[in-house]
């Protein structure tokens, strides 16, 4: 398939946000950072080359050089020095911060999220209120209460960043009250402070250590800001804030001074902040199970390589679509191909309905997608070619295959609820096809919807077109959602088990509906479904697919009287009606075998009751009016012509 | 629709009632007497007293917030200690130049974020993907106003392109305002855009896997207009949930990032109110911020009820 990438249908696993080695990197990095970081902060009186207030204003403004590595200031003071300085202000800075925000915020939100009630109530108002002034102001008014200065500027941060912590521990409790350990507790008698210390606390310690980390990078940013403005920590005392605070002044100047104490605060606040970002990974979903480790292709036994098609198929002059020996792979990068559709070929006439028919697992959608082009960035057609009024659209470009989609091919999907948009109207979104599709203008294709919508069974079409999505039962919205495949009078309808998420008594009407459209429109109708008693009441033939290839093929009737695959056999006694007409046979055992793991020759030979030594070599299919691909039939056929 | 702006607006009174309240009670806590700080040591005691009583000061603290109240509620927000000017023509006179500033920023944050965000969920793991991941962590760890200095260095002092300083205001000449505001907003905007990628990024990687995607797909809608119109507008409700604390944030840094470009805003209004502990002026800069906030949320809940129709009364 040409047309690979397609937005929306990545079926690419949610990428754990990062491998195992990756996350193991960041730790190194961070941890070497904020280790240089601690070892100057406590070795500054030693490894600092200069007193960083030890002004020498000959030498003011200076660039790097080999006296002074990172330059001077304007008033001459070692900037390398006042940087290794900066490092012990911001290490007590954020630490004192940290720990009055943890002291005020923790136990407050224990007390509220245990007590609940009116305590509850009023310190809550209080924190919103607290967290709709910006954090900044939230500081600056309580360092105009303190005053400015390293200490009272940390207080402020302290108290700004405590409704954090308060929050958080607050949901914990909230969380905890009512679980069984903590109602045993009070049960027998624990105090309250017991209670809360040793049953809820340890809950609390996993997020806010994550909690704390965040809140490390964010006050030192707060921090650098404050003293930036003149509120935070006070000249000559070296910090990186107010470095910055001189290094504005002399931009023109000497723009280098602006550098160092930058990097600085970038390099932590980075390392903290990715530090915490991994540990919020590995604590949410468990270090452990962080990453599954990538599917190693399993030993694949290679395809027979065929004479063009091992399933001739009888070609029809009133073919609506034709498929031949369709293969499709996952193709994921870096690992083997594996197969999951491999020689499918199938036919459908104008105004005649397939069933596609086997259990979850079988190919039946990956079908239906391939003819829309829709396969997605991982699953790739490797092999075959997919007629459409004789014209091959496998091969086609996007711009092209945009054009055969919703005009030539109609889909409509197993859920309704979820393959309508909920963000806008179910009229707008049939109305949107019939505008970008027919070129229809905005009142025609009002109109016109509202004519399809009535044409569904809707009652008061023109008022249920004003609705949204989740307005609707599931019913409602999958006649909606047939409404819009065929909105555009498409030759084929591609109906992926239609009624399956719908209640038994709505999947009747649903059904008899398709029946009346397929008559009224005359398309083609390819539809999939496991199960056999739907598609025996709206399938002219059907298909069967087993492990992704098709097994048997013949007229609904044929089928149902003389079913020679044992899979379809196992299918058919499944039903309920089926026990009646055919001696009672055990439900198919076992399940359908995941790509990568499928058995050399028969697929189904694992869970077959007839199972043979030659159901180990490749089975092809065989007939012509009805086609079945079994040892058994194949060897009943060969006897009869040898005869 | 009305409903829903109704139902905000009543839910915001008490929010107000209660920060006016904190802000009053913790300026009152100023550890000084402003009769003191006006007049210094230089006063007779009956200056004092007099001064005391002009003030209100005399009277007890409940009294002082409700004569306060009453005269907030129509728009007088009192006098500036030192200044003499009235607090509500000092915070009007700045205010719209920390509002474009904000504004403007947010603009950028906007945009930025939800492109970089949708070019990385577009296809992830890739190139496009890996750079916006770093660009987002990166942008998380820069601290606006150092990023400001690097701007003004390079296309200030060095290209010329824009002023350093000042600020002109939108009436008196809009490409001026642009050259003036231009800097200082890419510098503020720069850690929200981040922010904002990371969650346009993983709201738009989680809905492009929904089936109204594949299905849009398959009735022929191109592949932009699908991931513009289709996805885009429900990855951004996430987005715009949080998107008035991204803007809060950002009015709190317009505070110091007025103060590289010297820009002459509410800024540097109340720090200058900090270092004089003019009271009425750090109330009145308190009760307007969170009169702001307020409003973005409001009209952030509003995009947020067209976006969501689940979200909106019925």
């Amino acid at each position: 398939m040409s047309a690979a990438a397609i937005a929306g249908e990545s079926d690419a696993p949610r990428r754990s946000r990062r491998k195992p080695e990756a996350s193991m990197l960041i730790v190194a990095f961070a941890a070497t950072v904020l280790g240089v970081l601690f070892l100057l902060a406590v070795l500054a009186d030693w490894v600092s080359p200069y007193d960083p207030l030890q002004q020498d204003l000959m030498s003011a403004l200076q660039w790097p050089s080999s006296a002074h590595w990172l330059g001077t200031d304007d008033l001459g003071r070692d900037v390398l020095s006042r940087l290794i300085y900066g490092c012990r202000i911001a290490v007590i800075a954020t630490a004192e911060a940290t720990a009055i925000a943890l002291v005020i915020g923790v136990p407050i939100g224990l007390f509220i999220g245990y007590r609940g009630g009116w305590w509850d109530w009023i310190v809550m108002r209080v924190v919103e209120a607290l967290v709709s002034i910006p954090g900044i102001m939230v500081a600056i008014v309580i360092i105009a209460i303190l005053g400015p200065g390293l200490h009272r500027a940390m207080i402020a941060l302290g108290i700004l960043f405590s409704t954090s912590f308060l929050r958080l521990t607050r949901g914990v409790v909230l969380a905890e009250r009512e679980e069984v350990y903590v109602r045993s507790a009070r049960v027998v008698g624990a105090s309250e402070t017991r209670i809360l210390l040793r049953h809820i606390f340890p809950n609390i310690a996993p997020p806010l250590i994550v909690q704390t980390t965040l809140t490390v990078g964010a006050v030192l940013l707060a921090e650098a800001g404050l003293s930036f403005i003149g509120l935070g920590i006070q000249p000559p005392q070296a910090s990186w804030g107010t470095m910055l605070n001189t290094a504005a002044a002399f931009m023109d100047l000497n723009w280098f001074l602006a550098i160092p104490p930058g990097v600085a605060i970038i390099l932590t606040v980075l390392s903290v902040n990715l530090l915490g970002d991994v540990l919020r990974d590995s604590i949410g979903r468990g270090i452990a199970a962080a990453a599954p480790p990538p599917a190693s292709a399993p030993r694949v036994a290679p395809l027979l390589a065929r004479a063009p098609s091992d399933s001739p198929q009888s070609s029809r002059s009133d073919e609506m679509l034709r498929i031949e020996a369709l293969d499709i792979v996952i193709a994921m990068p870096g690992a083997t191909e594996i197969p999951v559709i491999t020689d499918v070929s199938l036919a459908i006439a104008k105004g005649e309905t397939l069933g596609l028919v086997g259990e979850s697992g079988s190919g039946k959608t990956l079908t239906g997608l391939a003819i829309l082009g829709l396969l997605g960035p991982v699953l790739r057609m490797t092999h075959g070619s997919i007629r459409l009024n004789g014209r091959a659209i496998h091969d086609l470009d996007q711009k092209a295959l945009e054009a055969v989609r919703g005009s030539e091919v109609a889909m409509v999907f197993q859920d309704p609820t979820t393959s309508l948009n909920p963000a806008f109207t179910v009229g707008s979104q049939i109305a949107e096809v019939l505008r970008i599709k027919n070129g229809l203008s905005a009142e025609d294709a009002r109109r016109r919807t509202v004519q399809l919508i009535d044409r569904v069974g809707i009652p008061r079409a023109a008022e249920r077109a004003q609705a949204y999505p989740h307005e609707l039962s599931g019913g409602m919205a999958q006649r909606i959602a047939i409404a819009r495949a065929l909105s555009c009078n498409p030759s084929l309808l591609i109906a992926d088990e239609p009624t399956t998420a719908l209640d038994v008594t709505v999947q009747q009407e649903i059904l008899d509906l398709f029946r009346d459209l397929q008559d009224e429109f005359g398309m083609a109708m390819m539809f999939v479904t496991h199960d056999l008693a739907v598609a025996a009441d709206v399938c002219n033939r059907i298909a069967v697919m087993y492990a992704g290839e098709v097994v048997e093929t013949a007229e609904v009737d044929a089928l149902f009287a003389d079913p020679r695959h044992p899979y379809t056999r196992g299918l058919l006694s499944a039903l309920p009606q089926g026990s009646s007409r055919n001696p009672p046979l055990p439900i198919i055992p076992g399940s359908v075998p995941r790509p990568g793991t499928w058995p050399t020759g028969c697929r189904f030979q694992n869970r077959c009751d007839r199972r043979v030594e030659a159901c180990e070599a490749r089975i092809p299919l065989v007939g012509a009016e009805r086609m079945v691909r079994c040892v058994h039939y194949q060897n009943a056929r060969l006897k009869a012509v040898l005869s | 629709m009305l409903r829903l702006v109704a139902q905000r607006v009543l839910a915001l009174v008490p929010l107000l009632l209660i920060v006016s309240v904190l802000t009053f009670s913790f300026t009152s806590l100023l550890p000084s007497d402003p009769v003191d700080l006006i007049l210094g040591e230089s006063g007779t005691q009956e200056q004092h007293d007099m001064l005391r009583k002009r003030m209100g000061l005399d009277q007890p603290v409940q009294v002082r917030y409700a004569a306060w109240l009453g005269k907030a509620v129509r728009g007088d927000l009192g006098t500036s200690f030192f200044s003499s000017v009235s607090v509500t023509d000092a915070v009007l006179q700045r205010l719209p130049v920390t509002l474009s500033l904000t504004a403007f920023s947010a603009l950028i944050a906007i945009v930025v974020g939800v492109a970089a965000g949708v070019a990385a969920a577009l296809k992830p793991q890739s190139l496009a993907d890996r750079l916006a991941t770093l660009g987002a962590t990166f942008g998380q760890a820069v601290p606006n106003f150092w990023f400001g200095l690097i701007l003004v260095a390079i296309f200030a002092v060095g290209l010329r392109w824009f002023p350093a300083t000042g600020f002109v205001r939108f009436s008196e000449s809009p490409s001026d305002w642009l050259r003036s505001v231009t800097l200082p907003s890419i510098a503020l905007g720069l850690s929200a855009s981040a922010a904002i990628a990371r969650q346009v990024r993983s709201a738009m990687v989680g809905v492009l896997q929904q089936d109204y995607i594949r299905a849009a797909r398959a009735q022929g809608l191109s592949r932009s207009r699908v991931i513009l119109r289709h996805a885009l507008t429900n990855a951004m409700v996430p987005v715009v949930a949080v998107l008035s604390f991204q803007i809060t944030v950002l009015l709190g840094g317009a505070l110091v990032v007025e103060q590289v470009f010297s820009i002459n805003g509410l800024g540097t209004l109340a720090i200058g109110a900090v270092r004089q502990q003019d009271i009425p002026m750090l109330q009145g800069l308190v009760l307007v911020m969170v009169a702001l906030v307020v409003a973005v949320q409001l009209i952030t809940d509003i995009i947020y009820g067209l976006l969501n129709p689940k979200a909106r009364p019925s």
